[in-house]
Formats: structure tokens, sequence, C-alpha cells
């Protein structure tokens, strides 16, 4: 009973989760043909308001707003997206490197773990950001390179419980590789664990790339949810509000609004698999 | 779990070289000479006695043991922009940043450990499910997000609290008036960081609670006839804590981001900001200066944090 309830939740969770990412995933995807404009021309009458033609008005520069909100949740998420994934396959990587070796590995793995957590993780970035406007990959990907420690720890913990249960003993026994143990029963098992830790990172990544744009470390003329509201704000004594920053921030808020559904969703879903094993 | 103490401090001295040594290499990491590359890309336009100056400069710091040993006189070199030294920059904000960031910390850590504790203490009621479902819709909220719909809202709708700075300018305001004006400037900013910051100590409290509610230690103190607050406080709490004194520490080193947006939005005037403006405009020394001292800072009040849980939980001290 407890159990199914449970995971009846934790499925709700994730199907709103899901249907919202994906809602937005198909936005940005479809950029280039939804939007009505291309974002870098500048033809028309600054700070107009919205009517027919544009549906969000037109900013200081003269560029359709609506055009810059696709393309800005285009390039946001994609970094959101690299970063993730980066982080987390690095995390995992770890994780099961450390709990399968143990010993200096694992010793070697958490001390750089903790070294790194210490760190905050915008310093490199800034340091980087203070030589020259650094490329947005380069960034997501040294992004990566800091932040996987949480997932590493997570997935350690996790699998260091899982190596001593039977089946795996058994597949040791059998002569099974370490390469197919960990592939074909590790990873298998850890999988909602390391699919909430995805969204999560996503998430962190995401709200890097907006909070770096916000603070204008990328080039100016790059299209960002994070560069708009920094473009927008600057007009903040002009009744701008509802149609050039509320758009991005509502966009932003659904993103991490369905990363963190999903999240809870894929925990709810571990945990209920836990309570089962 | 943890390590031995001396491969803690190790790393951590490791992480504090590996530190300096990037700020020493990072100006040599730049195409031409000393001066080229300060000069090139930022937007202070030197004259020949500054010139001169970051020449000699260049000399003294050739060396990582002269770029230490320079560091450690206080010498922290000169911002091109302000044109004032970077040592005097950074004390000069500093309060600003330790009165908003610790503050934020502090009550954030403090209501989350509370709220989670009562929470955990009322498992399985709607107040418990309520909060729990709110608390994971907010964890993870950016600040940016939550800091520009409190500034649209607060400050540009009802005008009720000031958009921006610590505290009015030329106002000469004393004592009381001081004191109210300064909290009113502190108010929006604060509220941002612990907006951002609560929800994963809170989720984190009731989570390591619920784990010792389960204890056989709770059912004999309860036994014991002991007062609810008591077995609560002194018997479930103490033991729940130790989670968040490590995301205490942890914490620090995500803070710093939020503290630049929130900084930045707010036009507070405290060492994320001063950060933000030298990093735009290519101000190097500062920038380098301001990035070296934070995570210094933020590295040493992990290590305290970490020590402290050395003391805290007697597993750890003990080796097990």
């Amino acid at each position: 009973m407890v159990i199914d309830s449970r995971r009846r939740l934790g499925n709700g969770r994730l199907r709103i989760g899901g249907g919202l990412l994906a809602l937005l995933l198909a936005a940005a995807l479809l950029a280039p043909w939804l939007s009505p404009y291309d974002p870098q021309a500048m033809p028309f009458v600054p700070l107009s308001l919205p009517d027919g033609s544009h549906w969000l008005g037109v900013n200081d520069a003269g560029m359709d707003l609506f055009a810059e909100l696709l393309y800005g949740l285009r390039n946001s998420l994609a970094f959101g997206l690299v970063g993730g994934f980066a982080a987390l396959a690095l995390g995992v990587a770890v994780g099961l490197m450390t709990a399968w070796y143990g010993g200096a590995v694992d010793a070697v793995g958490m001390r750089l773990a903790d070294v790194l957590l210490a760190i905050p993780l915008v310093m490199p970035l800034l340091l980087l950001a203070v030589l020259a406007p650094p490329s947005p990959l380069l960034l997501a990907l040294l992004l990566a390179l800091l932040s996987w420690p949480s997932t590493a720890r997570a997935i350690r913990a996790q699998a260091l419980s899982l190596r001593n249960r039977p089946h795996v003993a058994a597949a040791r026994q059998m002569g099974g590789s370490t390469f197919y143990i960990l592939g074909r029963h590790l990873l298998p098992e850890l999988a909602p664990l390391f699919l909430a830790g995805l969204a999560g990172k996503i998430r962190m990544a995401l709200a890097m790339e907006v909070s770096l744009a916000f603070l204008g470390l990328f080039e100016p003329g790059r299209k960002s949810l994070g560069q708009t509201l920094r473009d927008g704000i600057q007009y903040y004594y002009l009744d701008i509000w509802w149609h050039w920053l509320l758009p991005p921030l509502l966009c932003l808020s659904l993103l991490i609004l369905s990363l963190t559904l999903l999240a809870v969703g894929c925990e709810a879903l571990f945990d209920s698999r836990l309570r089962e094993g | 779990m943890r390590g031995k103490l001396w491969s803690t401090l190790t790393a951590y001295a490791l992480a504090a070289v590996l530190l300096l040594m990037l700020s020493h290499a990072l100006l040599r990491l730049l195409p031409g000479d000393f001066v080229s590359a300060h000069w090139e890309r930022g937007d202070a336009l030197l004259d020949a006695d500054q010139a001169a100056a970051l020449r000699e400069r260049f000399g003294t710091e050739e060396s990582f043991s002269g770029y230490l040993s320079a560091l450690a006189r206080g010498d922290w070199g000169c911002s091109l922009a302000l044109e004032k030294p970077v040592l005097d920059l950074i004390t000069e904000a500093l309060p600003w940043t330790l009165l908003l960031m610790g503050s934020a910390h502090l009550l954030a850590t403090a209501l989350g450990f509370i709220a989670g504790m009562e929470v955990a203490w009322r498992r399985g009621s709607p107040l418990e499910k309520g909060s729990v479902a709110v608390m994971s819709l907010l964890d993870g909220v950016p600040e940016l997000v939550s800091g520009l719909l409190l500034l649209l809202f607060f400050s540009l709708r009802l005008e009720w609290l000031p958009a921006s700075g610590a505290q009015t300018a030329y106002a000469e305001l004393a004592g009381g008036a001081w004191f109210a004006d300064l909290l009113r400037h502190l108010a929006l900013p604060l509220l941002t960081l612990v907006l951002a910051d609560l929800p994963g100590n809170f989720l984190l409290a009731r989570g390591s609670m619920l784990l010792v509610l389960d204890a056989p230690y709770l059912e004999t103190a309860q036994a014991k006839g002991l007062p609810p607050w008591r077995v609560r406080y002194r018997h479930g709490a103490r033991n729940a804590l130790l989670p968040l004194v490590t995301r205490f520490g942890l914490r620090f080193s995500l803070m710093v981001t939020g503290a630049l947006v929130v900084e930045t939005l707010f036009a507070y005037p405290g060492l994320a900001r001063l950060l933000v403006e030298a990093v735009g405009r290519r101000d190097l020394p500062l920038a380098r200066g301001i990035i070296l001292f934070s995570s210094l800072a933020v590295l040493v009040l992990n290590l305290g944090v970490e020590l402290l849980y050395r003391r805290l939980d007697p597993r750890v001290c003990h080796g097990h």
C-alpha cells in the first residue's frame, strides 16, 4: 500500500515535470521555426510595447523580444544540458571508481572532492572571464569539472552498500569483470539516483548560466534569459516589467520547477525501490 | 567517512597553494608582457608613471616567492580603474558583505533547523506534507528569480523598500534612524538570500531528524518521562544537527554566486559587487585580489567548520 501510493505520487511528479520540460525543450529546439524574426536583427522601433506583430514588444536596440526569449531559452537550456550531463558523467564515474577500488583511489578521489567543494564554484569561472569573455561551451565544461563532487559522493555512498549485496558478490565470484559488474549491475540499479542527480545538476548549471549572463560575463550579443533580464532591468523606470522582465522570469521559473519535480520524482522512485529491496 | 585530520589539512593546504599559483600564473597566461596584458584589454588608460610602476612590480612579482612575500606584506597591487590599493578597497567593501551574507546564512540555518525539527516531529500531518512540498519547490530557485520578483514588487510597485544601496546617501542619519535605514536597505537582499538558502536547510534538518526519531534512545528519553521539548532538542535535535554543520560550510562556496547576483541586483556596496564591476572593466589587479581573498576566506571558513565537526561528533574524532 505504502509503496503503491508512493510510486504513484513519484510518477505524477515525474509526469508533470517531464511534460513541462518537454514543452520548453521543444520551444527551444524549434526556436528557428517558431521565431517570427531574426533575434539579432534590429529594424524595429526601440522600446515599443507589445502589439499584433511583436507579441512581447521590442527591446532598446530594436530587437523583437519574443524572438529574444526563444533564443535565450535555447542558449540557456543548452548550457544547462551540456554542463549538467558532463558534471553527472564525471560524478558517476568518480563515484563508482572510488567505491569499487577503495584504498588509494578512494582517498585521492574523495580528498579532491572535499577541496573542490570548499572552493567557491564561480571564482575560477570569473578568473577566466577577467581575461576575455569566455566561450559558453568552455565555461560549461569548466563548470562540470568543478561541480562533480556532490554527485560522486552520493553515488559512492550507495555503490558502497550495493557492492556488498549478494548478487554483486555472486557476479564477482563467477568471474564478471569490473567493467561488466559496474555497467550491468551497479549502473542500472543506481539509475533513479543519478537521474535525480542529473536534474539537479542541470538546474545548477542553468542557474549558473543565467546568473553569469545577468552579471554580464558573456559576449553582450549572446542571447540568454539572464542577458534579457540584464538589459531590461536598466529600464525599470519605464513600464516594461510585464512584457520584458516577466516572460523570461516565468520561463526560468517553469524550467526550474520542471527540473525540481523530476529530481524529487526520481528520488521518490529510488526510495520506494530501496524499501522494496 | 571522513579522513584523518592530517590528510584533511593537507588537502586544504594544497587547495590554498593551488589558488595562489593560479592567481600568480593568471597574468602570465595572457599574450604580451605584463604591462600590455594589463593595458590592452582594460578600459583604463595607463600613463607613463603607471606603466613604469607596473614594470617595476613585474620585476618583484616574477618569482612565485616574490609574489607571496608581496601578498604577505599587504601589497596586493593597485586597482587600475579606481587607482586605489586593492587591499584598501577590499577592507572597505568587506563589512557590507559580511553583514549581508553572515546574517542571511545564520538566519537561514537557524530557521531551517528549527522548522525542520518541528515539522519532523509532526510526521504525517498536513503541515508536514504541505511545508515539505512548498520547500521542495522553492529549493533551487535562483537568487536572480526571487530577487528580481521581490525588487519588482516591493520596491518598484509598492515602493515600500529602497531598491538599491546599503544606506540613504548624504542623509547623515544617526542612532536609531541610521539603524532603521540600514535595516530597510538590508531587508530585500537578505530575504532573497534567505529564500535561496532556507529550503535546503529545512529539508536536510527534517530528513536527518526523521532518522533520529526512530532511534531507541529517543524512546528511552520519552519513557523516562522527560518533557517533550527536552526530548526534542536535547536528545533529538542535537544528533540531527551534524549534517547541517557540514552543509553550513559547503553553502558558503555556493552562496558566493548568490551574493554576486544579489549585490549586483540591489546595488549593495559589498565585495561581490566590487568584483563584478572589476571583471566588467577588466581591472585585473582588483579582480584577482578579490577572487584570491574571497576564495581563501571561504577555504578557511570551511576548514573551521570541518574542525568544529570533529569536536561535535565523537565518531569522527575517535576514527570510526
